[in-house]
């Protein structure tokens, strides 16, 4: 079986900014502080998946699924650690990417397009995208009088059928209707049947059930079980029993417990000051500006 | 060092057909809500080339011509030389350092060269700019300004004028989308080049001192400006004024330079800094 993704001890850390100031200042590393706090929405993932498998991930609000999400369609790079993929990702989430101002037909269009494909082949599969995703006469008014669930329809048919053969499903099934989402599970299955790789998030347990080979929990960013989808589904179906027979105050106080080991708190900037320059680049930097700043001067002169 | 320019470049060549559909529909889906549609991309300009013609032209200068080398220019002409790139580099400069903050989350979620965006906004507006050329070329034959042997190298400043659009709003529109401020600091910055450039008034005959009209001289817009002029016109050729072009090339280089550099090092992360 052939490698499709592998997770190497994946961090994804986003630093705890107290003011847009410190934003802009990290941006250029000139932070002065020695230590800065960070908070790890994803800690130590690793995971390898081959392909034509299905893999569902679960796990409570805040636990780190869109994230891994969206490392795999490449929209955030890690912070830490490793990510291979090997192939075309494409990305349905309940709001991709669509543009408010353009109808659903300009949509198929500029995404068939960004997509990278050819006018004839646009062509070929407007007809196709606009029967799969059923709103009717809606299509040719602008998105942003869609509701949720036709933005999502029209959504996962444009990605569907732009061939991609790593699907990243993040909770867009869980807006359409029975009917939509059965006509989604049929085609997931057809591209099973291809031998493509499927990610599949979800809350869903049933859902998870039908379709998916195994199964990732994400807990408090951390993969704490990833393996047959019954073992995993039933402990994560236990989990969330236990904790939703806990008083609130007991709730709370596990929540926090969690949340707090999330946050990290981090040295590296001290240790980056410490580095010392090279003359080398700096010279040639400044050796850019000579030609502009010699001519400028000729210039101003009136030469 | 010319690795990263490189590197912008070659996406640009490779996608030069994307390049152009993506324009294409850009132009159609700017005026789709108005009733006169494409239209606007005429009124605009003409309302705009009115109102400068009425206050500078007749109300400031009382119709005087301008005075050239080459003997007197109706004012109306010699303006139009100039407002016609200004409408075009007005637009691309402002539109393309916002393309990038405008599009990150749909181009996000595909393998799509981020660098590409800068360049669609600038050939979508170009499209606007050659019917307006060739409209000005017709109004000068009315008046009985016919081409020169000069005009070839209007083909030079054109090009000068796409390469540093290019080097500019790659750069812009890179800081634009990490800092928004620069944004708002952006637009006003242009509004004031369109008067310290020759679009509206000459600082030659204007009496502004020489060490003055050096300094407006080095705003590279003015650069771009005086060229266009000196082809319609057959002042002079452009390598008779080797130092300003020298100068104008190596502020354009260098702003590539600079751009595709922090381009490159930021666009992984662009989503991080939204």
């Amino acid at each position: 079986m052939k490698l499709k993704v592998e997770f190497k001890n994946v961090y994804k850390k986003f630093p705890m900014h107290a003011k847009q100031n410190d934003k802009l200042l990290n941006l250029f590393s000139i932070n002065r502080k020695k230590q800065r706090m960070e908070f790890a929405a994803v800690k130590d993932v690793s995971f390898k998946v081959y392909e034509g498998e299905t893999i569902g991930i679960v796990g409570l609000n805040g636990s780190g699924k869109s994230t891994v999400s969206n490392m795999l369609a490449q929209v955030i790079q890690p912070t830490d650690g490793e990510i291979i993929i090997n192939g075309e990702t494409s990305l349905i989430a309940i709001s991709a990417g669509l543009n408010n101002n353009l109808s659903g037909i300009e949509n198929i269009k500029l995404k068939c397009m960004m997509h990278g494909l050819k006018n004839e082949d646009i062509e070929r599969l407007t007809p196709d995208i606009i029967d799969f995703a059923d709103i009717g006469e809606h299509i040719n008014q602008p998105v942003k009088n869609y509701s949720s669930g036709m933005r999502s329809r029209l959504g996962f048919a444009i990605a569907i059928h732009t061939d991609p053969d790593i699907l990243i499903i993040d909770e867009a099934l869980s807006v359409g209707d029975s009917t939509f989402t059965d006509k989604c599970l049929n085609k997931l299955n057809e591209f099973k049947k291809q031998g493509k790789t499927i990610f599949f998030i979800s809350h869903s347990a049933s859902q998870m059930r039908t379709f998916c080979d195994r199964v990732i929990w994400m807990h408090y960013g951390e993969n704490i079980e990833f393996g047959p989808k019954e073992e995993v589904i039933n402990n994560y179906v236990k989990h969330t029993k236990w904790i939703n027979g806990l008083t609130n105050r007991e709730k709370r106080r596990y929540k926090n417990k969690k949340l707090e080991e999330q946050n990290i708190v981090n040295s590296e900037i001290g240790k980056r000051q410490k580095t010392k320059y090279k003359v080398l680049p700096i010279i040639s930097r400044i050796s850019l500006f000579i030609p502009l700043i010699l001519f400028g001067a000729l210039v101003l002169m009136g030469y | 060092m010319f690795n990263s320019v490189r590197q912008v470049i070659k996406e640009q060549i490779e996608h030069r057909d994307l390049i152009l559909r993506m324009s294409i529909f850009e132009v159609k889906g700017m005026y789709q809500l108005h009733y006169l549609g494409s239209m606007w991309q005429f009124i605009n300009p003409i309302i705009q080339i009115s109102i400068y013609w009425f206050v500078f032209g007749l109300g400031i200068r009382g119709g005087q011509p301008v005075s050239t080398s080459v003997g007197d220019i109706p004012f109306f002409l010699w303006m139009l030389m100039g407002l016609i790139p200004w409408f075009f580099i007005n637009p691309s400069i402002i539109q393309g350092s916002n393309s990038v903050y405008q599009r990150i989350n749909v181009v996000s979620k595909m393998k799509f060269p981020v660098s590409l965006l800068p360049t669609i906004k600038i050939t979508s507006n170009s499209f606007q700019f050659f019917i307006l050329m060739v409209l000005l070329l017709i109004v000068l034959m009315i008046y009985g300004f016919f081409p020169t042997i000069y005009m070839i190298q209007l083909i030079y400043y054109i090009v000068c004028m796409f390469a540093f659009l290019f080097a500019f709003t790659l750069l812009s529109s890179t800081i634009a989308t990490l800092v928004r401020d620069y944004q708002s600091l952006l637009q006003s910055l242009v509004r004031m080049v369109l008067y310290l450039s020759p679009i509206l008034w000459n600082p030659a005959a204007a009496g502004v001192p020489e060490w003055f009209t050096n300094i407006l001289k080095l705003n590279p817009v003015f650069y771009i400006i005086e060229g266009f002029r000196d082809s319609f016109l057959a002042r002079q050729w452009f390598f008779e004024d080797p130092v300003y072009l020298c100068y104008f090339w190596s502020l354009t280089l260098t702003l590539l330079i600079i751009g595709s550099r922090v381009h490159l090092k930021f666009r992984k992360n662009f989503m991080d800094y939204l």
